[in-house]
């Protein structure tokens, strides 16, 4: 996925080759080649099988990106 | 003490008390302190890694605390999720406990935490919206099983090599749920909502499945006694024994992995836990003996055994055999205190530690140097005869005696005669940040004052009536790590 973006739970994900923003964030993320999997600091408890997959999780699940209201 | 029960076993009165003390630290702000405090950790030094149990049996029993303060019960404890029978009809989730599920949306809408009630917060601090959940929507639709929980129960070592969730075997890694069943990364998925990011403290539930994931590794202490944790060194800084651990403030316990291994210490019952006998005190090596013979006859084992130092001197702490050993020198009087460490300065891969030491209790810590090994060795304790460097004497009321702590865990002793019964001060001076323990009389071994800021900026002072006799006065850096220099004297007043 060389470039991509898309509007994801009202945030903008960017792909740019290895670079991942979200609402022009760049988010840190690790990819771990035993696993084949990807993670990032905001999403601790997940490994997911590609980076959009990652940015998506983060987008609808970090309180420093979702847009839940009470 | 805190008793910790599953949380489907609470009663009324029991569930009320716990929801209204953690209603009312989210209302004194100190709740959302620890949220924070998870949240702006460094991600792979409390997850993913040796630490990830200790660091997080400290901030729970932290938040223990101060609900037993706002209650006013010294015996209320977190109650633990019982995973195999925790699912989503599990009385826990009853609206005056946790509450339940979150709507179509994910909004929690019922119970003491729905929308309205409670807030969450970003890791900035900042209000970020209603409490969210999505039982078994994110890929792990079933809790842990007590059959799953069982084969993790059966693994050792605790840790190995990489240190991080590639690490096998590793019965931190299997609990964490990097590899085999997946337990404790299951419970925060499959509550899913607030419980996926950094911030999953924010959801109470977090401290019920980090209370299970204790039990588990407390039963497993249990059960392998010899199986101490690792690494004791030589892994990633903040994750060995004595390291201090990522964001962990100072505190009734200390912040390093071996300051909480041990539950019964800190106070905390688990319900329905096999209650261990008191362990017996570690083999006693007779100083100048014959090697006492050992062996790790279980991958990951670590043997403890301690020494008794009559009078200062020097001292050789050595094994011999066959076995690639490590060792460590904890002490004196304290098996929690790190002196040094040796891998191979003894003979054919033995460890071996010469050094001065002051009167006292030592304990030596022996494993393998690979995790995975096995094998047999001896180890001993020799004098070395008289002491190479005699402790410096103060004279009271005399000049005073520069000095410093030159290395981490370095303690310097004085000795000075008391030959007049008064009130006298010992105290440093400079800017290093000393503590200070006042031994005797005419003895190294009894303590009988100890100060850290007493005097003078971050200097130590003990002033007390003293009778007729030798004391000693020993002095170490406030931080294990830290070293400087230093001035000491002793006055009559």
């Amino acid at each position: 996925m060389a470039q991509h973006t898309e509007i994801f739970e009202g945030c903008t994900i960017v792909i740019n080759d290895t670079k991942l923003t979200i609402n022009g964030k760049e988010i840190d993320y690790q990819y771990d080649a035993a696993k084949d999997k990807f993670s990032s600091k905001y999403m601790p408890y997940t490994l997911y099988g590609s980076l959009l997959e990652l940015a998506r999780a983060i987008a609808k699940n970090s309180v420093e990106f979702s847009h839940v209201q009470e | 003490m805190a008793i910790r029960k599953d949380a489907n076993t609470l009663t009324a009165t029991e569930r009320a008390e716990f929801v209204a003390a953690i209603q009312e630290l989210k209302a004194e702000g100190i709740y959302d302190q620890f949220v924070l405090r998870h949240a702006n950790a460094i991600m792979n030094a409390i997850h993913r890694c040796p630490a990830f149990l200790p660091w997080h049996r400290r901030f729970i029993f932290d938040l223990e605390l101060e609900l037993q303060r706002v209650s006013g019960n010294p015996n209320l404890g977190i109650p633990y999720w019982n995973w195999p029978s925790g699912g989503a009809n599990a009385s826990m989730w009853d609206d005056d406990l946790l509450g339940g599920n979150g709507d179509a949306g994910g909004v929690v809408r019922t119970g003491p935490f729905r929308s309205g009630q409670w807030t969450v917060i970003n890791s900035s601090g900042l209000p970020a919206g209603p409490l969210m959940r999505e039982f078994g929507q994110n890929g792990l639709p079933t809790l842990p099983t007590q059959a799953e929980i069982d084969q993790v129960m059966a693994v050792t070592p605790y840790d190995t090599s990489p240190w991080n969730m590639n690490s096998n075997p590793s019965f931190r890694n299997q609990l964490e749920g990097w590899i085999g069943p997946n337990l404790h990364n299951r419970g925060h998925v499959w509550v899913g909502g607030s419980m996926l990011p950094m911030t999953s403290p924010n959801d109470p539930v977090f401290f019920m499945n980090h209370c299970m994931v204790d039990k588990i590794w407390h039963e497993w202490q249990i059960r392998f006694p010899n199986q101490g944790y690792l690494p004791a060194n030589g892994g990633p800084f903040g994750q060995n024994l004595t390291d201090p651990m990522n964001n962990t403030p100072s505190g009734q316990v200390g912040s390093r992995p071996i300051d909480v291994l041990d539950s019964a210490a800190l106070g905390i019952v688990y319900d329905g836990a096999v209650v261990p006998p008191p362990p017996p005190p570690p083999p006693l090596i007779i100083v100048g003996a014959a090697p006492i013979p050992a062996d790790i006859a279980t991958a990951g084992e670590t043997d403890v055994f301690r020494f008794e130092v009559p009078t200062f001197g020097p001292h050789t702490m050595f094994t011999t055999g066959p076995s690639d050993t490590f060792m460590t020198l904890f002490g004196p009087n304290d098996p929690n205190v790190e002196v040094t460490s040796d891998d191979d300065a003894g003979d054919n891969f033995n460890a071996q530690i010469a050094r001065n030491l002051s009167a006292g209790t030592y304990y030596l810590r022996i494993r393998l140097f690979s995790p995975s090994a096995t094998g047999n060795y001896a180890v001993a304790v020799r004098s070395e005869g008289a002491p190479a460097n005699p402790v410096p004497e103060l004279v009271v009321n005399g000049a005073s005696i520069d000095a410093a702590i030159s290395a981490a865990n370095e303690s310097d002793v004085y000795r000075f005669n008391i030959a007049t019964e008064a009130i006298y001060t010992i105290e440093t001076s400079g800017t290093t940040d000393t503590f200070m323990t006042l031994h005797g009389p005419n003895s190294q071994i009894p303590e009988i004052d100890r100060n850290d800021d007493g005097g003078v900026s971050f200097n130590a002072r003990i002033q007390r009536q003293l009778s007729p006799g030798e004391y000693f006065a020993r002095v170490r850096h406030y931080s294990p790590i830290g070293t400087g220099a230093y001035s000491i004297r002793v006055t009559q007043g």
